[in-house]
């Protein structure tokens, strides 16, 4: 096994820093007696009580968008820097560690996935809630077919000032919040109506039934995205409110924010 | 000697007594423990200090419980076999005995009641507190333990007739000066709560709305219990609910 070891050692030789990507707690314990090397331990929740933490707002099914997360989270914090070589040890098929992939943390080239939920205006907490929501609705449908939805998280003053109401708001003088159990039941019912779901920086349900009227110009969405995109995208641009949309016809769940794509994933993947 | 003799003779029948109470204390204390268990007692002290201690010597809370009320049972039953065989002759006694043991009984429940409650509630406060990182809050857990246990202490010493009006008062002086530290300290986010109910319920401006509170003009992004929070080109201004009603809204409409 000697020769394996000169081959494939080449991959955690000179690294700077060991990120794992959800741990078991025996495993995360064997690195703790290896000196001078910094670990990071990412993923859901903390509940390994590491010191050093970057938390996912999702599973991210796809490696590389999971691993891209955790390297933009960590330079964010600071805890790596720009150039650092890193072993990410994640895994694929099973529920432990079975993967080793060496990246270069490079300062420049991030997709702004991690500012999306972390440096937005609304609390991560919320955005992660409306993502999940998005793709719980996308992978069931209501009622079996698919359908598409709008959610312009928050900024929600400046939203609503650049919208109106296409019919009465159902939410009106209600206090409810996503994330809320009841709430994903309401909004899947909801979701037939036409127009944009406003909801607060706190997560609180403003308004459904908004027609959005941002100025559209300098959006640059994909072309081929419908007027729900660009609805979506063009009010992240006037606001600092983020945009969460479910497409009706790929069924593929999109996040914008400042105009820009930053997120893409398929329900059906998770 | 006949039967009939035989069964007025008192050691007989203090001896039916005893065998009496004997059954009657075990079926009790099965029953008891059947039924607490049956009601969930067991999963809602786990994890408690006191369920772990007993755990330590081999038994568990629902056991103890249950074991005290055999006890109490026993207790009784051999107490009146001994009055009935007339072993001792001196009622006075026996009278404040009897008196005595119920209070006895009902003191250990509540040190029992009051030891899981205490350690209940301090894991709820720590729980609730968890998300607070200054390491002085650790305290507030542990006080909220020790006030409840004080009070079951008290309610003990109370029931077997211990003199404890003094205690009383260290009592009463404690939780008025809660209570008037509160009042004061709290007194501004008791009035802007009440001013947010109001605002909650009737909703005299909702997000989006421009309004006008303390000379500060914006729109209105956010209404929660205590504050409104209102922005201005990117100025946000976080006003206490109560100078909402102190101060008079502007809604601006264009």
């Amino acid at each position: 096994m000697a020769g394996l070891d000169d081959v494939f050692g080449d991959i955690f030789s000179n690294v700077d820093a060991v990120m794992l990507f959800g741990p078991s707690g025996s495993y995360y314990e064997r690195f703790a007696t290896i000196d001078d090397i910094d670990v990071i331990v990412v993923g859901t929740e903390n509940d390994l009580g590491a010191d050093v933490f970057v938390e996912l707002p999702l599973e991210f099914d796809e490696v590389g968008e999971r691993i891209s997360f955790g390297v933009e989270g960590g330079l964010e914090q600071g805890v790596i820097e720009g150039g650092d070589e890193l072993v990410c040890a994640t895994s694929v098929f099973d529920d432990e560690i079975d993967t080793v992939s060496r990246v270069r943390a490079s300062a420049d080239d991030r997709t702004g996935i991690y500012d999306l939920f972390a440096k937005s205006r609304a609390e991560p907490e919320v955005i992660k809630a409306v993502v999940e929501l998005a793709i719980e609705l996308g992978k069931k449908g209501q009622k079996g077919k698919p359908v598409g939805a709008l959610f312009i998280v928050g900024d929600a003053g400046k939203v609503m000032n650049k919208s109106r109401p296409l019919s009465y708001n159902p939410f009106e003088k209600s206090h409810v919040h996503v994330g809320d159990p009841i709430v994903n039941v309401m909004l899947k019912e909801f979701s037939r109506l036409d127009g944009a779901f406003v909801i607060s920086d706190a997560g609180k349900l403003v308004s459904a039934y908004r027609y959005l009227e941002p100025s559209a110009e300098g959006v640059d969405i994909p072309k081929g995205l419908g007027a729900r995109h660009m609805a979506g995208g063009a009010i992240t641009r006037d606001t600092n409110a983020i945009a969460v949309v479910l497409s009706e016809s790929d069924g593929l769940v999109r996040a914008f924010k400042a105009g820009e794509l930053i997120l893409e994933v398929d329900p059906e993947a998770y | 000697m006949d039967w009939q003799t035989l069964i007025e003779e008192p050691a007989v029948i203090a001896a039916a007594v005893l065998a009496l109470g004997l059954v009657v204390g075990y079926l009790v204390g099965r029953l008891n423990k059947e039924l607490l268990t049956a009601s969930g007692v067991p999963e809602t002290v786990e994890g408690t200090p006191f369920e772990r201690t007993a755990q330590s010597i081999g038994t568990s809370t629902v056991e103890i419980v249950a074991r005290l009320s055999s006890w109490f049972i026993y207790g009784i039953a051999v107490l009146t076999a001994i009055h009935i065989a007339q072993l001792l002759d001196t009622d006075a006694f026996w009278n404040q005995v009897i008196g005595f043991i119920p209070q006895a009984f009902i003191a250990i429940l509540v040190l029992i009641l009051g030891f899981i409650v205490a350690d209940k509630s301090e894991l709820m406060v720590s729980e609730y507190l968890r998300g607070v990182k200054i390491p002085e809050v650790s305290m507030i857990p542990k006080l909220v333990k020790y006030s409840v246990l004080y009070v079951a202490f008290l309610v003990a010493l109370g029931q077997i007739g211990v003199y404890v009006f003094p205690l009383l008062i260290l009592l009463v002086v404690y939780a008025a000066g809660i209570v008037v530290v509160g009042a004061i300290t709290f007194k501004d986010f008791l009035i802007s709560g009440a001013a947010g109910i109001y605002l909650l319920l009737n909703q005299p401006y909702g997000i989006g709305d421009r309004i006008e509170v303390d000379d500060r003009s914006g729109i209105v992004q956010e209404i929660d219990l205590f504050v409104t929070k209102i922005e201005d080109d990117s100025e946000e201004y976080i006003v206490l609910n109560r100078r909402v009603l102190d101060d008079k809204i502007v809604r601006v409409r264009d």
